[in-house]
């Protein structure tokens, strides 16, 4: 295993939730002359040096992001951290927040003066309250210390942190249903445009940012833009926390440059496949569709690669399966995750992620006839891009993926009904009363 | 749920107009609107369920889809929410099997849960998901029932019927004029905008996430509101009932009348639903200037006493005609804001017949409230405006109170001076004949030396003039209860000794009294009234 810089993982285990250790270990360096004699131009052109793509999921381009934020419209910049990591598989977040906040808050200081920001949100999962019991001891810490609050670090610059607890839905990871949110309605996604960045939370112009993303910004500052960009690819820079679970000898969190072979990450981070042989890896989470063995073979942890495999990187949430496991039982569990998580605003989404669960619910208690993949596939194919937000194609992709990829694995389960070949039942037309 | 400040911007007649792409074919359409006007401008309809011009954009029923050219190539919008800029390209499904495909889709997904109950669902006739399953569906069912179904609904109103399926409440009394089917609901959220953005009272939510959402109103809490019936026009579906209205009469049997509420001076657009000379319900008509499209209760519910305490028409014009011409002193003829133009022109021609003896007297003593910015100007007496238009008084019972003694004969038309509680009218008893021109057996009726029953406004054709100066046009429903009545501008006009065969001789007649209205025939008033000319209102 090569060993890698470590940008927002290096203080892992070293006590960094203390203020003094944090310190000790170089925190807080950032917020001096060189960031406050910079302009927020500059500081946005800096960050778009270091080709740095959002890490949520989506992967957009940071500093792109926050040169959309408009200047001078008279009402606040707010920058909301999404905390709220629901994805299956990805645990990277916790891990940071727990690990390392006053990391987090020192690249919202950054972030905040490149943006004009007077206040900023964290967006936290409600199931994370040790995460949240850590953020809130370290923003006591750093008021007390004075890097938060009014005129910070003796400059004009004021900027608070407020810590929100979310209440454990999955779509408020969404950024317009995280901000529906956080000013107290229902987490539903909103009808877009505008974006955020130009109306966002209580109307005004805000930036969403994953936490990682906000935790990169202290080294990126610290270092030079061009050594960040160059760890990585050449149309995304830097490293990645990636979180590998599944059927690996050690699951856990481990940070390694963008573009790192696959199974790199499997056979020397994670220790390798147990309890069988490689089947499927999810390479971004439970949304996006698996490879098989053969495809895992020959990918590498970056955007454009795995794009062009018709998955995607995602929150680099690596779920490795091996072939002790059926895919069917893995997608009836996604389907039984998602149609619960669904919004309930969108119809296809509304109707669909229920209605292709209890299909599943069919498959796999043993109900299964001959056809019914074909209907899923047609059912799911009415999903890809109609409604608000992705959700909906968070299932319908999967069911397309995976019925395509491991059909075997459905035939095995349809087989299991004896009377799979007969046709469904049908119910009988009715007589002519009415008409 | 936050984008509930984005009304839709719908076209007027002064809308710039650009060039659009519909399937490669170049068209002229409104410009500052939404695709979806813009193409019903054009003629083409897009099926929508949760789109409503009055309400604002939520955008979730996935039903609108087009596809527009873009920077990414082809992608699917919803049409409602895609404002019109020159020169894009649209596809409807007339040229595109995606557009085609994807509406068929989401129509499927929106029966997935849905109970088709529609043999006894009073919506069926008049439902959006029937219109738009014939417009875009008509696919032969894939689902079977071993997949089962998810009603929507309550979990506290939930019930397990015979085949062992979990139900929704079917008759949820949400409020004391409406009941609600849980399983009909579609999400459309229609009902819940209505009552936060034009109700202003936000009694209504969805509740839960995915398939297991309903609506429902805050806990312990019921729907009650003066407009809460429109939730039951804007319901797509049959999951919200009129109390009044369920299981009364299949909407197809129903013939509908375009007519104006007169129980306001807003004049109210309304359709009047009948069958067999029965009214069976009042619905508001889309009058984009005047009532949009809402109806409070109190006009909706009015017809339920039209046929109710009914004047018949006995006694004869001739006794009428001779009690007048007897007359020793003044006579008063007093009028009610229900009277039409027609009627005033008649009373005017009568008051000129009887020259200086005859003083015209009007107005209500209804307590006048505040406009309420929905369908109501809060003037009891509707045809105010009309009063100015014909230069009568709209506002002088009390001198009539207050001179009764001048006076020997009073002809009361269409206005419950004694009725409606003020005691200074009571005075009005000291003027020895009292003639009473009225629909109904009210009090002034029951305390006439002669009264004689006439039609309805309901029942009547004529005008009428807002009190935003629009001149609408009343239609009549063939719902009188005796065909003996006769509209009081007949018998005004009698009474005059020149008497109108029809309605618009006396708007002719109303015409020589008003230059605004010279020159306009019925059929050049639309059915959305006309503006008139010079506010006098």
């Amino acid at each position: 295993m090569a060993e890698c810089v470590k940008v927002c993982t290096e203080n892992f285990g070293k006590g960094a939730q203390d203020i003094e250790v944090y310190k000790k270990l170089g925190g807080y360096e950032n917020i001096s002359e060189r960031l406050f004699n910079m302009s927020q131009f500059e500081l946005i052109d800096y960050v778009q040096r270091t080709n740095l793509r959002g890490r949520g999921g989506a992967g957009f381009p940071t500093g792109m992001k926050w040169s959309f934020v408009p200047r001078g419209t008279g009402k606040p910049v707010y920058i909301v951290v999404n905390a709220d990591e629901g994805e299956g598989g990805t645990f990277k977040d916790h891990f940071l927040m727990l690990e390392d906040p006053h990391r987090l808050i020192e690249g919202l200081i950054i972030a905040a003066w490149a943006l004009g920001s007077r206040a900023a949100y964290i967006y936290c999962r409600g199931e994370f309250l040790p995460c949240i019991e850590s953020l809130n001891k370290a923003l006591n810490q750093a008021y007390a210390a004075g890097y938060l609050g009014e005129n910070i670090c003796g400059t004009k610059f004021s900027f608070d942190i407020f810590v929100h607890r979310g209440a454990g839905a999955y779509i408020c990871g969404e950024e317009t249903a995280l901000i529906n949110s956080l000013e107290g309605q229902k987490g539903q996604p909103r009808l877009k445009p505008p974006f955020p960045a130009v109306s966002g939370a209580w109307k005004s112009p805000t930036c969403v940012n994953n936490v990682e993303t906000i935790m990169a910004l202290p080294w990126i500052f610290k270092h030079d833009p061009s050594e960040y960009a160059k760890m990585g690819t050449p149309r995304a820079g830097g490293t990645k926390v990636f979180c590998i679970s599944g059927d690996v000898k050690n699951p856990g969190v481990y940070e390694a440059p963008l573009g790192t072979p696959m199974m790199t990450m499997i056979n020397e981070y994670a220790g390798g496949v147990v309890g069988g042989k490689l089947k499927a890896v999810l390479p971004g989470g439970s949304s996006c569709a698996p490879l098989t063995a053969e495809e895992a073979a020959v990918a590498t942890m970056d955007y454009e690669c795995l794009a062009s495999m018709k998955t995607m990187f995602g929150s680099g949430a690596i779920i490795v399966i091996n072939d002790t496991h059926n895919m069917v039982d893995l997608l009836n569990v996604l389907g039984n995750f998602y149609s619960h998580e669904s919004c309930g605003q969108c119809t296809p989404c509304r109707e669909g992620t229920g209605l292709l669960h209890r299909m599943l619910n069919q498959i796999v208690a043993g109900n299964g006839h001959d056809g019914d993949v074909e209907l899923m596939q047609s059912l799911a194919g009415g999903f890809g891009g109609v409604t608000i937000c992705p959700l909906s194609i968070s299932l319908g992709g999967p069911v397309g993926a995976y019925s395509a990829k491991f059909r075997a694995d459905f035939d095995e389960y349809i087989a299991k009904n004896p009377d799979h070949a007969k046709p469904r039942v049908q119910e009988t037309a009715r007589p002519g009363i009415f008409w | 749920m936050s984008n509930y400040y984005n009304m839709p911007k719908l076209p007027t007649e002064s809308s710039p107009k650009v060039e659009i792409f519909v399937d490669d074919k170049a068209v002229m359409v409104p410009g500052d609107t939404n695709l979806l006007e813009a193409l019903k401008a054009v003629g083409i309809e897009t099926p929508h369920v949760c789109y409503h011009p009055y309400l604002p954009v939520s955008g979730n029923c996935r039903q609108c889809l087009v596809e527009q050219e873009g920077p990414r190539g082809r992608m699917l919008v919803i049409a409602c929410y895609t404002p019109v800029a020159p020169g894009m390209k649209i596809y409807t499904p007339a040229s595109s099997a995606r557009v085609k495909n994807a509406r068929k889709a989401t129509q499927e997904f929106m029966l997935v849960n849905h109970p088709l109950d529609c043999p006894i669902c009073d919506k069926a006739g008049e439902c959006t998901l029937q219109e738009n399953y014939m417009e875009c569906g008509q696919n032969e069912g894939r689902l079977r029932p071993e997949y089962g179904k998810n009603y929507h609904g309550n979990p506290a109103h939930q019930f397990v019927d015979s085949k062992g399926q979990v139900r929704g409440g079917k008759h949820v009394d949400i409020g004391p004029r409406i009941l609600l089917d849980e399983e009909r609901c579609v999400q459309c959220d229609r009902c819940v905008r209505f009552m936060r953005s034009v109700a202003g009272d936000e009694q209504l939510q969805l509740a839960g996430r995915a398939d297991h959402t309903y609506i429902t109103t805050f806990p312990g809490e019921k729907l009650d509101h003066e407009y809460d019936l429109c939730v039951t026009d804007v319901c797509p579906t049959g999951a919200m009932t009129a109390k009044y209205f369920r299981f009364q009469k299949r909407v197809w049997l129903l013939s509908h009348t375009p007519t104006i509420s007169m129980d306001d001076s807003l004049g109210a657009n309304i359709w009047i639903d009948h069958a067999d000379g029965k009214i069976y319900r009042v619905m508001p008509r889309c009058n984009p200037e005047v009532n949009r499209s809402w109806l409070s209760n109190t006009s909706r519910m009015a017809f339920q006493n039209f046929n109710k305490n009914r004047l018949p028409a006995i006694g004869g014009i001739s006794v009428m005609k001779d009690a007048i011409a007897s007359a020793s002193g003044k006579i008063a003829l007093v009028a009610g804001g229900e009277c039409t133009i027609e009627d005033l022109a008649a009373l005017r021609m009568l008051k000129e017949t009887l020259g200086d003896r005859a003083e015209i007297f009007a107005g209500t003593l209804k307590v006048k409230s505040e406009p309420d910015g929905i369908a109501k100007s809060g003037d009891p007496m509707a045809n105010r405006a009309g009063f100015k238009l014909l230069g009568l008084p709209d506002d002088n019972l009390y001198d009539l109170a207050q001179h009764v003694s001048d006076y020997s004969v009073v002809v009361c038309v269409n206005n419950d001076i004694i009725g409606e509680g003020n005691k200074s009218m009571d005075a009005i008893e000291k003027i020895p004949t009292r003639i009473v021109l009225s629909a109904f057996n009210d009090e002034t009726a029951s305390k006439a030396t002669l009264a004689f029953g006439i039609k309805h406004w309901s029942e009547v054709q004529g005008t009428m003039v807002n009190s935003l100066n629009i001149l609408q046009k009343l239609n009549a429903a063939p719902t009188a209860p005796d065909a003996e009545l006769k509209p009081a501008y007949e018998v005004l006009s009698e009474l005059a000794g020149k008497p109108f065969t029809c309605a618009y001789d006396a708007f002719k007649k109303a015409a020589e009294y008003a230059p605004a209205l010279a020159g306009l025939a019925y059929d050049t008033i639309k059915s959305t009234g006309l503006h008139l000319e010079g506010g006098n209102a």
